[in-house]
């Protein structure tokens, strides 16, 4: 059972659907990527489960039972659109956007200190957000999301506008709050964070749920049965000088790049990956290295919002 | 709706308005201002007091030396036998600050004409002055002229002095007098006040709107918070700093025009007061008692009965009445305005693209500004009835009306019809207002609008 779960929600606004009948399951205590080009309805997801926007229908199941006002605030959210009162003190603003999720101002206060210490930042309790950089304001309000230890956070985009050390910071944070426990939706364009935090994902186009499962399933099904062999070939002394040549009802050979003695082949295959190997390893090359090969995110999120599925 | 959120909202909303600098500029510095527009003409008069001017004379004419008489404000020299141009070459030397030419009489017209040359400008009364002693000879002369014996007399005795004393009647028949000016300047102050006050306050949450929005923290606002909450936060924050600057405003004007009284002599105001006359010109703005003690001097003399009816009239007003009904349609009045504004807001991000959405909804409150400048003049004129009965206008006109009694059904029809428009448009302004703050990248319209009501 997942934390979230989301079952045929219907939005529309005015004549335009914003989401037909979209199915989630989000498992708890896992990173879930919520993937779709721009006006896929995304956004218009994250509202619904966040209680911003109510569907025309279907229902959002938290810990399975219907999502009240009261779960909201075990939900910490970073829109897109994100941005802290310029005016306000960074500690003022921050009680006050964690009264708002629900805690007592002696709570929010121990709690913003302790995020304020692990981010070396205490000193600006008393700045106003106007003096801040980009990059600092932006590390405040990831405190903002989080300092009420929700169960789920959703992160709309929450790479983009940060600079490389801060985006690394809050990648390790969001890993950090995965181990303990938390839930956590990440949507974005950024593939390559994808690939390396989320164990399952949803794709959204055109307001319908393209594909959804886990991430290494998705790539294993949209793969080609492909692998890749490096190896050496060396042109004088003892060790093997000879290439790589197909095993007839084992494998084939689709490329063999010649880089200065380095080879790298992308074998098709017809057998299990270990008969494959063993059938390459009889033919006594210097291997260098071995792997699946799986289509990156980029390309099936790219060949299935081109092509529909 | 969670009432814990909405006190948060309230407390953010009011904490950081009430610690603007320029609130606290404000909120000290009107009072101020106030107590100096009472203290000051005061003031002014007392120090006013000029050396007396030393003024050469050179008169051609031979009928305007003889009627200048030295008095505090100027000693005169006569240098008739002399060329004006020649004292006016000297004038410094003499010791002199003024010279007056007066040409010689023109014997067709009957009259004669005055120059004046001074380094400094002369001021505004001994300028009045000298054109009453100018005008004062040439009738002299005039008079003279006719050859008929005590004409002066005549003339003088024929002048009249007529004096309207107005009244109202109280629901026993009993008269009392009553002065217009009092009930004019009432009207108008009220009608002002409560117009600026819906004004300033009612566009202060658009801008709070505003600057949420423009600042993007608002979608993470309303994921803890519902919309409506967040709205009604809002508007009742400000209407918190409204009503906490409003009494500031009273406590501080009080306290200062204390500390005025107490050094100028507050005794001795009391003292004076006790004759109604002078009461009247203590109560017409003259704190200061010497000041007081003069001006009152010189009204009682011009016109008695007029200051009798002043202070009767001020003391004769339902202040409770007055206080309370202006409370009443204050807030109600700004809420209406708060409510429409904050929708306004909802959809533009930015206070320059706000302009032309929310022309639409100040242009009503501005009619009624208009119509309260007129109501002085006629109160119960159809204008005047309609536009204190009307929502959008009633909370400004009917305040105007007020100082010149409205009967109660009246004012208590006005409250309760603006009452109900004030959820009406509530809860259509919520409607917009959730919409709206979600909308971003694009300029809204009234269309926009439009659509959004009719979102489920």
């Amino acid at each position: 059972m997942g934390l979230i779960e989301c079952k045929e929600i219907t939005k529309t606004f005015g004549a335009k659907v914003a989401l037909d009948h979209v199915s989630l399951d989000v498992p708890e205590g896992k990173i879930f990527g919520l993937l779709g080009p721009n006006g896929a309805g995304k956004t218009t997801t994250i509202r619904i489960i966040n209680r911003i926007t109510i569907p025309n229908s279907g229902t959002v199941l938290f810990q399975g039972r219907p999502i009240t006002d009261d779960d909201v605030q075990k939900i910490g959210y970073m829109p897109e659109e994100r941005g802290l009162y310029r005016k306000m003190q960074v500690g003022e603003q921050c009680m006050f956007l964690a009264r708002l999720k629900g805690m007592s101002t002696n709570d929010a206060r121990l709690a913003l200190r302790d995020w304020f210490k692990r981010f070396g930042i205490e000193s600006w309790w008393y700045k106003k957000v106007e003096e801040l950089s980009k990059g600092m304001a932006q590390k405040v309000q990831f405190i903002t999301t989080v300092v009420h230890r929700p169960r789920l956070m959703i992160l709309d985009e929450p790479f983009s506008g940060f600079d490389p050390v801060n985006a690394e910071l809050v990648r390790k944070e969001i890993l950090r709050l995965k181990d303990e426990g938390a839930t956590i939706i990440l949507s974005t364009h950024n593939m390559e964070s994808v690939e390396e935090l989320c164990e399952n994902i949803a794709l959204i186009d055109k307001s319908r749920v393209v594909i959804t499962g886990r991430t290494d399933e998705i790539r294993r099904k949209y793969g080609q049965n492909h692998l890749e062999l490096v190896y050496t070939v060396h042109i004088s002394g003892d060790a093997p000088d000879q290439v790589l040549s197909p095993v007839e009802g084992v494998f084939g050979i689709v490329s063999d790049t010649d880089n200065g003695g380095r080879h790298t082949a992308v074998l098709s295959v017809s057998k299990p990956k270990n008969e494959v190997l063993a059938a390459i390893l009889s033919q006594g090359l210097d291997i260098n290295s071995f792997r699946e090969l799986m289509p990156r995110m980029n390309d099936i999120f790219i060949k299935l919002v081109t092509e529909g599925v | 709706m969670k009432l814990r959120n909405i006190e948060i909202i309230i407390g953010r909303e009011y904490l950081t308005k009430v610690k603007k600098k320029s609130f606290l500029l404000v909120t000290f510095l009107v009072p101020v201002l106030f107590a100096a527009l009472m203290v000051l003409p005061t003031l002014i008069m007392l120090g006013a007091k000029q050396k007396a001017q030393k003024v050469a004379v050179v008169d051609k004419s031979g009928i305007v030396m003889q009627r200048l008489k030295d008095d505090a404000q100027a000693t005169y020299v006569d240098c008739s036998d002399m060329d004006p141009d020649s004292v006016k070459a000297k004038l410094g030397e003499m010791g002199l600050d003024i010279l007056l030419s007066v040409s010689p009489l023109d014997t067709a017209s009957r009259t004669l004409t005055a120059e004046t040359f001074s380094a400094k400008p002369i001021g505004v009364e001994y300028r009045d002055a000298l054109q009453d002693s100018l005008d004062a000879a040439v009738e002299d002369y005039r008079i003279s002229m006719t050859g008929i014996d005590g004409l002066k007399d005549i003339i003088s005795d024929m002048k009249s002095d007529v004096r309207l004393s107005t009244y109202t009647l109280d629901e026993n028949g009993n008269a009392k007098i009553s002065s217009s000016d009092v009930y004019m300047m009432l009207s108008l102050v009220l009608g002002v006040i409560s117009y600026m006050f819906i004004a300033m306050f009612s566009g202060q949450v658009m801008s709070s709107v505003i600057e949420e929005k423009s600042s993007r923290v608002i979608e993470v606002l309303i994921s803890s918070v519902k919309s409506t909450e967040l709205m009604i936060g809002k508007i009742v924050g400000v209407a918190l700093v409204a009503l906490t600057q409003f009494v500031m405003w009273i406590v501080l004007t009080g306290f200062i025009l204390g500390i005025v009284g107490g050094v100028v002599g507050f005794d001795k105001v009391k003292e004076l007061t006790a004759q109604p006359e002078v009461s009247a010109a203590i109560q017409t703005g003259v704190p200061g008692v010497d000041a007081a003690g003069m001006t009152a001097a010189d009204n009682a003399s011009a016109a008695p009965g007029e200051m009798t009816a002043v202070v009767t009239t001020l003391a004769s007003i339902n202040w409770g009445e007055i206080i309370l009904v202006f409370i009443v349609f204050f807030i109600l009045g700004y809420l209406l305005y708060a409510s429409m504004l904050a929708a306004i807001g909802s959809a533009v991000e930015s206070a320059d693209d706000s302009q032309q959405l929310s022309l639409s909804v100040t242009t009503p409150l501005l009619i009624g500004f208009f119509i309260a400048f007129y109501t002085f003049n006629a109160p119960d004129s159809g204008l005047s009835f309609w536009g204190s009965i009307i929502p959008f206008t009633s909370p400004i006109v009917m305040l105007a009306r007020l100082p010149f009694g409205v009967p109660a059904w009246q004012i208590l029809l006005s409250a309760v019809l603006l009452l109900l428009t004030f959820i009406v448009f509530a809860w259509l302004s919520a409607k917009i207002y959730k919409v709206g703050v979600l909308m971003f990248g694009k300029k809204s319209t009234y269309k926009d609008l439009w659509n959004w009501l009719r979102q489920k």
